[in-house]
């Protein structure tokens, strides 16, 4: 399918730290408003890939910097921790544990933040596997971390022993963005190799998925509540949807000229979250209307990498601008 | 540049940030600059006849024009920097893998400073070297 609705463009002008009286642009459509706010965080780190944590805050890699960020969306403030020399964090994730899971791709390493005393430990890659640039990590049901290298490996690691697998993907380079279904099934995109794979958790074999598109580039994929999985499509500047259930795919081209899909976030009530870089924008898509509304960011070359978030919150790390920003679902008036 | 450990450098993709980790056997020029860019294929091409990935084709790319892979939309900061008329050359090259960010900030490409003059230019040396692949 290569429907295009394009049915509101939301003014994103929020200051930052903005308290409601001194936003702006907030938008309301048929599906509610929203809000977007922006919060500065330390100049040249490269602010990318977000998770929220138990207590309010937003964590965020800082990979130019080597640094973690917590912000409090309270006041804006933040505080910077350190991953050690070398570090360049990519990927981060909230584990069961209530601790950071990292993809440290600086130090070829798993990193571990405990959200209690801010330290660190790493789980290196064997030697033997050399580079992964290491991207994205995602906990299966039982507690497992799997992650995916860009080089061409994707593994796992088992947080209770520390210990981990590394195993070569197929059509080598590729493997971004990965996810988890409600079932506990794990799938990973590949970017280099036009495809999406659900990793047998007990082999750690792939099994190929072919989007229907050829050469689009799967960059991210995301699982929504049924277990269908939401794929980003860089080169093709699609979204697509395959239902693992009974193989189907559907694709919708984002609005615009030439987008460029680099990231995939399905929230709660399972609206799908994109950005492009085309367009400089967060996407939203509501797959029962097949609508796209999207939010340009009021700065040019934000560069939102990756999105993720909590219920009414749609958050994502603008890498280009050194900000995070928020897009909120405002409840309907 | 011969050996060493954990090397960063970086020259990537449509949105690759790279680091080389090399071992500790020696290698000539020609082998490091082939080895450091090994991350970098996972988005780029140097056979021309490649089909279209996330970062464009590098075939050619010195006295190329800046974003000059017909086949690849390049990010704003780029096609500014095409529209200015700016060529690739070897200082061109040394000058942005030293700091990629700091000459075109806002690129869509993720990469990291290179500060090592030797892996600079031995990267350069290969991706000038047209039997590069």
């Amino acid at each position: 399918m290569d429907r295009r609705r394009f049915c509101l463009t939301a003014s994103a002008a929020a200051g930052a730290f903005a308290a409601p009286a001194l936003l702006r642009g907030a938008a309301r459509a048929s599906e509610g408003a929203f809000r977007v706010r922006y919060f500065p965080v330390a100049a040249g780190m490269r602010s990318r890939d977000v998770t929220a944590a138990p207590d309010g805050a937003i964590w965020f890699c800082g990979q130019q910097n080597g640094m973690m960020g917590r912000l409090d969306p309270r006041d804006g403030s933040y505080k910077l921790v350190s991953l050690g020399s070398g570090a360049a964090p990519h990927g981060v994730v909230l584990g069961p544990d209530n601790a950071l899971w990292i993809t440290e791709g600086g130090q070829n390493a798993i990193a571990r933040l405990d959200l209690k005393d801010h330290t660190v430990r790493l789980f290196k890659l064997p030697a033997s596997q050399g580079y992964a640039n290491l991207n994205t990590g995602v906990f299966d049901k039982r507690g497992i971390y799997w992650f995916t290298g860009q080089t061409g490996i994707y593994g796992r690691l088992d947080p209770k022993t520390g210990d981990m697998a590394v195993f070569e993907a197929p059509r080598g380079r590729g493997p971004y963005g990965i996810t988890c279904t409600p079932a506990g099934d794990v799938w990973y995109a590949s970017l280099a190799g036009n495809f999406i794979g659900k990793i047998d958790l007990a082999t750690g074999r792939t099994m190929i998925v072919e989007p229907p598109t050829k050469n689009q580039g799967a960059r991210r994929v995301w699982s929504d509540s049924k277990g269908r999985l939401w794929v980003s499509e860089w080169n093709s500047g699609n979204v697509s949807m395959h239902d693992p259930a009974n193989g189907s795919w559907r694709t919708w081209k984002l609005p615009g000229e030439r987008p460029r899909c680099y990231s995939v976030y399905v929230d709660e009530k399972d609206i799908v979250w994109l950005t492009d870089f085309a367009a400089n924008a967060i996407v939203r898509f509501d797959p029962a209307t097949e609508k796209f509304t999207s939010f340009p960011s009021n700065m040019p070359n934000a560069n939102v990498r990756q999105m993720d978030g909590r219920p009414g919150e749609a958050w994502g790390g603008e890498s280009g601008t050194n900000r995070l920003v928020v897009v909120e679902t405002l409840p309907p008036a | 540049m011969s050996g060493a450990g954990a090397r960063r450098f970086l020259f990537g993709a449509g949105a690759l940030w790279a680091t080389a980790v090399l071992d500790g056997a020696p290698a000539s020029a020609d082998d490091l600059g082939q080895r450091l860019f090994e991350p970098s294929r996972a988005c780029h091409a140097l056979d021309p006849a490649s089909p279209p990935m996330a970062g464009p084709n590098l075939f050619g790319l010195i006295e190329r024009g800046v974003a000059g892979d017909p086949n690849f939309d390049y990010s704003p900061v780029l096609r500014a920097a095409r529209a200015s008329g700016l060529v690739w050359n070897r200082r061109l090259l040394d000058q942005f893998l030293r700091d990629p960010e700091a000459m075109f900030p806002g690129m869509w490409m993720t990469s990291r400073p290179m500060p090592d003059t030797a892996e600079r230019r031995a990267l350069a040396d290969f991706l000038a070297d047209p039997k590069s692949r």
